[in-house]
């Protein structure tokens, strides 16, 4: 067999494989984990809302109708003492809406397209 | 203040927590013409990551390879574009920060705090703790510090909204969804829905909810249940809403938002404009105390705060329907079956003397539009829909600090899109 440039030893062959195996190990799992962290962000924040939720020392009630200050508010002469959905309510608590379609058919008219 | 500050308060631009901001305080005639979000031409490479992450396909190429929003009607102003952006290039154009430190200085002003609850799961982030840790109790402590003088919560009108909005639910059942009050009916929570519902889906506006969102019932309840319980004159109250949102910017400026005789929302400020006032401030946020706020209309529940998540507002609202349309308690109030990290979750909840409650969770417009085009086709049964714009809800809203490995990720993405931009470069000219 010739001599060429890239005959190795067995143990340089063995190092250099080894090294190789070792980078493509470290870069998968950094990929991974640098994807991760992205979805990651949204599931800790996520998490660690419905912990506090459950927790007694930071929310004594879980149902927002046990709260003693909603209570207040809708008692029998409480500031909404109509209760929900009452005149009053509805003057401050209740909205309208709009259609506001015709500017995005203006759009489509001026030839832009959007992906709706 | 150093002459310094004081020159870039006044002036057009600066960076909080990593995001470029223009100092403007706008009028409620401007609404339909603002940009809330815009894409900096000189700092984007082109990767379009941005349009990626655009619902609507408002952000589009331009002939030299940069993004930018096509017209303002388009934009849902959710800023998912901006917190998705590797090089920062994505900047807001409306802060009220500059007016807000004002008032804040201003004696004679009465200045009330009023934060959603996904600010406190994201907040800490800016301090170096954690992601995800609960900063509540510091975060009332640090506004205390910063002078307001009322620290109201919008949890507390979260559990406002469980009663409006839960109590029309059970009144649209009743009536068999018939007449100008339709079933499925839909959460009227998250801003950059309703804007989108109004713009793409005009036709299902009766299903929408008539209640406001929580911070839409704050601002009038803070100038008038609030000036009662105070004793202060309502026309010196000047509320600030603090938000994990862009989008709300746009809905404190509706011109309806005046329910309380005046402005109901004066200044709407992010999670990061928050977090830039408390270090400008100097306060130690990682060693200051936890504090309760102002509990008339600050005291909160556990339904409350999970507003905050993709799931939570009908969870809040199904721990009350299932006990006024049963008359029972409901013994453990979690409802894990409709808790939802991403995408549609449909589910059936069994309650007592009525049978099954159909219900979908909803995050990201793609998949709202998708829903829509169910209720729109007349295919669907459910009883009760919730959207949330940004996928998982508020805590991954537009207004969070941004995640650092966002901007450092993708090095190989990074230079492609470095190449790619020289080389249109070139061939333009």
């Amino acid at each position: 067999m010739k001599k060429g440039r890239w005959d190795l030893s067995r143990r340089s062959f063995m190092k250099a494989t080894g090294l190789a195996c070792g980078y493509a190990l470290v870069g998968a799992r950094m990929a991974r984990e640098s994807a991760a962290a992205v979805l990651d962000m949204v599931g800790l924040r996520q998490a660690s809302v419905y912990r506090s939720e459950a927790d007694s020392r930071i929310y004594t009630y879980r149902k927002s109708q046990d709260n003693p200050m909603i209570k207040k508010l809708y008692a029998t002469d409480g500031f909404l003492k109509e209760g929900p959905c009452g005149h009053h309510s509805h003057q401050l608590l209740h909205t309208h809406y709009t259609d506001k379609s015709r500017s995005i058919k203006a759009l489509k008219k001026r030839g832009i397209t959007l992906s709706l | 203040m150093s002459e310094a500050n004081k020159e870039t308060l006044k002036g057009r631009s600066i960076k909080m927590e990593g995001v470029h901001y223009t100092l403007h305080t706008p009028r409620v005639e401007d609404l339909e013409n603002l940009y809330f979000v815009e894409v900096d031409p000189t700092i984007c490479e082109g990767c379009g990551e941005c349009s990626h992450h655009c619902p609507t396909g408002a952000i589009q190429e331009m002939n030299d390879g940069t993004r930018h929003i096509v017209d303002q009607a388009a934009c849902m102003n959710c800023g998912q574009c901006l917190v998705h952006c590797p090089y920062g290039a994505v900047a807001e154009r409306v802060s009220y920060v500059g007016e807000v430190l004002e008032k804040l200085k201003d004696p004679d002003t009465v200045v009330v705090s009023m934060t959603a609850p996904a600010v406190r799961y994201a907040l800490g982030e800016c301090f170096g703790l954690p992601v995800g840790s609960y900063t509540g109790g510091k975060m009332h402590g640090a506004l205390r510090r910063l002078g307001f003088d009322y620290i109201w919560d919008n949890e507390w009108t979260a559990d406002v909204t469980i009663m409006e909005e839960g109590t029309e639910l059970l009144q649209r059942v009743k009536n068999g969804g018939t007449g100008d009050k339709p079933l499925p009916q839909f959460t009227s929570c998250c801003p950059g829905w309703i804007k989108f519902c109004e713009s793409f889906y005009p036709d299902l506006i009766p299903h929408l909810s008539t209640c406001k969102s929580p911070i839409g019932m704050l601002g009038p309840l803070a100038k008038t249940y609030g000036a009662e319980q105070t004793g202060k004159d309502p026309k010196k109250i000047y509320t600030v809403s603090i938000m994990p949102c862009i989008a709300k910017k746009y809905e404190g400026l509706r011109p309806e938002m005046a329910a309380s005789g005046h402005r109901d929302i004066d200044a709407t400020i992010n999670t990061r404009e928050l977090a830039y006032m408390i270090k400008k401030a100097g306060i130690p946020f990682r060693s200051l105390a936890d504090e309760a706020p102002d509990p008339v209309l600050g005291m909160a529940t556990g339904a409350a705060t999970i507003f905050g998540t993709s799931g939570g507002v009908m969870e809040a609202a199904l721990r009350f329907a299932y006990e006024a349309i049963s008359g029972k308690s409901l013994l453990d109030p979690s409802i894990k079956a409709v808790r939802t990290d991403n995408g549609i979750n449909k589910v059936e909840v069994a309650v007592p003397g009525f049978g099954p409650v159909r219900i979908a969770v909803v995050s990201g417009l793609d998949n709202a539009a998708k829903i829509c085009d169910e209720v729109r086709a007349g295919t669907s049964n459910l009883h009760f829909i919730e959207v949330m714009t940004c996928p998982g809800g508020c805590v991954n809203g537009g207004g969070q600090p941004v995640d650092p490995s966002v901007m450092e990720a993708s090095v190989f993405k990074k230079m492609m899109a470095r190449v790619n931009k020289r080389f249109t470069m070139r061939k333009m000219a």
